[in-house]
């Protein structure tokens, strides 16, 4: 059984979007980087004035290695009853971006509601977007190092030896004197080291 | 990594003039959870508002990426807590439509499913409604409404073995049929129901306060709601009448006899209005899921042994349901390559799953459409030009749930 540090990789060199089975949710749609604005603003003017979803997916073996997928419907903007709503057509636009150019421009000119969508893509995935008002991260806190939702990212966040333990557990930091114990943190140690190597018995 | 994060600027949001910088949270009372507003203030009104979310972030979407399809499903409840059940609910409809067997369903399974998802919408409106009148200074609403989804919790915990995250609904089904007795105690919440609704009508509904503090607060035009992305009743109080049962309905809604509220106004009353009338009618969806939960019998779970586990009682008695049950514990099952957007309405509005699959047995990527964040971001287009008091009835109006917007 894998471990679940490590999500499986494999299948990630095909596409699954390519394979997919004949589901009919939406059409799909795939557009290149230098062209997804130019599409996505057509597609505005078509009706498709919703844009529900901006989300990201990594296939690190696939070149392109990322997709950013556009979730978008076709609303009236106007007050609207239930049967003029309808079913509304759903659209579904991927943009395939390459490991070396993880750059797409913004469609926060087109939707406000792109705004933290984006933002959480480039929190998460580490792909910017041009001209968007307030590049930060967004879910993670602002000095996290890595992009946590990229395959290569471990799931239990990055190794325990490279990131520092925090400062009130490091030992330089206990400077309160013997506790009233008796017990000092290196008696502790030593304690647990003793019982560690099995040396059991030897009571000091 | 340290600790030391760098403190959250004034930049955030731009300063001139006479404007102050005030931080409204993160551990605000009426935030409803972990929500942080930079404020660009004169005096009292806003001049600008910017939310900081992520203080609820668990990564659950890189989660359950390390988990089999079944497991996955629980931390998927986990989102929204307010409804699990309809997080159980997108989820599970989404991978039976990667597997292809959407149509092989069972119908009572389907029912209660319908049922599970309707109880929790009410038990949901019911948090929406005791917190947000707490907010607004009526603190006994909170009694009424919480005994009334102690009832429905009770329900659940009866179904499922669970008050607040069940997980009944799974891949293939629903995990055990309905126990005994449970249409009796169904039948005395329809009976209460009622009565209930009557008195938190008469309570909120004509009282002169809470008019004076919604009506005309964080008025949102159709042009803006749809702009902003915002769905589910702050969206159809708009009067956008776009609901996903009647849009694109699944489970059997189409069989059920609802209407879709819907106001003019736009404005926290009518939000508020908009989800009371909700309320009565998913009690309406639920008197004729046990209308037809008495005429349907059968399976509650598919007859498909590599989707679903054996039935328990069968692992005593027979070989292979044994090895299904194993394979299926230690293994899970297989999901075939590509990707799905599954769409449900839940109590917050279009709660979807992007799901892509590998073909192997954990999922490749779950994302999830957040209603509840981006509701939560039209915040920033709603609020300038309000009083500060007022903010707190927009977030109300709102209803987040931290754990759905920060994930």
């Amino acid at each position: 059984m894998p471990s679940t540090q490590s999500p499986p990789l494999l299948g990630g060199a095909i596409d699954p979007t390519a394979v997919r089975p004949p589901i009919d949710d939406a059409i799909v749609e795939r557009v290149d980087p230098s062209r997804v604005h130019q599409r996505l603003a057509e597609l505005k003017n078509e009706g498709y004035t919703m844009l529900l979803d901006v989300g990201g997916v990594d296939y690190p073996q696939r070149t392109p290695r990322f997709d950013v997928v556009y979730h978008l419907l076709k609303m009236p903007l106007r007050k609207t009853s239930v049967s003029e709503v309808g079913t509304p057509q759903r659209l579904r636009l991927l943009c395939g971006v390459p490991a070396d150019a993880t750059t797409l421009p913004t469609a926060t000119d087109l939707w406000k509601s792109a705004d933290w969508a984006e933002r959480e893509i480039y929190d998460l995935f580490g792909i910017t977007f041009d001209g968007h008002p307030d590049m930060r991260r967004i879910q993670m806190p602002n000095d996290w190092e890595g992009y946590p939702l990229r395959k290569d990212y471990p799931m239990r966040g990055p190794a325990r030896e490279r990131s520092p333990r925090p400062a009130f557990a490091l030992k330089t930091n206990v400077n309160a004197g013997t506790p009233p114990s008796g017990r000092t943190l290196e008696a502790l140690q030593k304690q647990i080291a003793r019982a560690k190597s099995g040396a059991h018995g030897e009571q000091s | 990594m340290s600790i030391s994060a760098t403190p959250l600027t004034p930049e955030v949001v731009s300063k001139d003039g006479n404007a102050m910088v005030l931080s409204m949270g993160p551990q605000h009372p009426s935030t409803h959870g972990v929500l942080q507003i930079m404020l660009e203030i004169e005096g009292e009104n806003i001049v600008k508002a910017e939310p900081e979310i992520g203080y609820l972030h668990t990564g659950i979407e890189k989660n359950c990426e390390g988990q089999f399809w079944s497991t996955a499903q629980t931390n998927c409840e986990r989102m929204d807590y307010l409804a699990p059940s309809n997080n159980a609910f997108c989820y599970a409809l989404a991978v039976e439509k990667l597997l292809g067997i959407t149509d092989q369903i069972p119908e009572r399974a389907q029912q209660i499913r319908v049922l599970n998802a309707e109880l929790t919408r009410i038990a949901s409106h019911c948090v929406w409604l005791g917190t947000g009148g707490i907010d607004l200074g009526a603190l006994s609403v909170f009694f009424y409404t919480f005994d009334l989804r102690e009832n429905i919790l009770d329900l659940q915990e009866a179904a499922g073995g669970a008050r607040m995250h069940p997980n009944y609904i799974r891949v293939g089904g629903v995990n055990g049929d309905l126990p005994e007795g449970y249409i009796e105690r169904l039948d005395s919440l329809i009976e209460k129901f009622p009565g209930r609704m009557r008195d938190l009508r008469a309570l909120l509904q004509a009282n002169p306060i809470l008019q004076d503090r919604m009506i005309d607060v964080g008025i949102m035009t159709p042009e803006e709601a749809v702009q902003w992305n915002v769905t589910g009743p702050s969206l159809r109080a708009s009067g956008v009448a776009y609901d996903v049962r009647r849009a694109y309905p699944y489970s059997g809604y189409e069989q059920y006899q609802f209407d879709v509220p819907t106001r003019e106004e736009g404005d926290s009353y009518a939000r508020f209005l908009v989800r009371l009338d909700e309320m009565e009618e998913s009690m309406r969806i639920i008197k004729q899921v046990r209308d037809r939960l008495l005429k349907t019998g059968g399976p509650v779970m598919i007859d498909d042994t590599k989707v679903a586990p054996p039935p328990k009682e069968t692992i005593a008695l027979s070989m292979e349901a044994l090895i299904h049950h194993f394979k299926y514990m230690t293994e899970g099952f297989r999901v075939p390559p590509g990707d799905v957007y599954q769409a449900t309405e839940s109590p917050r509005g279009e709660l979807a799953y992007y799901i892509v699959s590998d073909g192997g047995n954990r999922p490749y990527r779950v994302r999830t459409r957040p209603p509840s964040m981006y509701n939560l971001q039209s915040l920033k287009g709603m609020a300038p030009g309000n009083l500060i008091a007022d903010l707190v009835v927009m977030i109300g109006s709102l209803d987040p749930v931290f754990g759905e917007v920060d994930r």
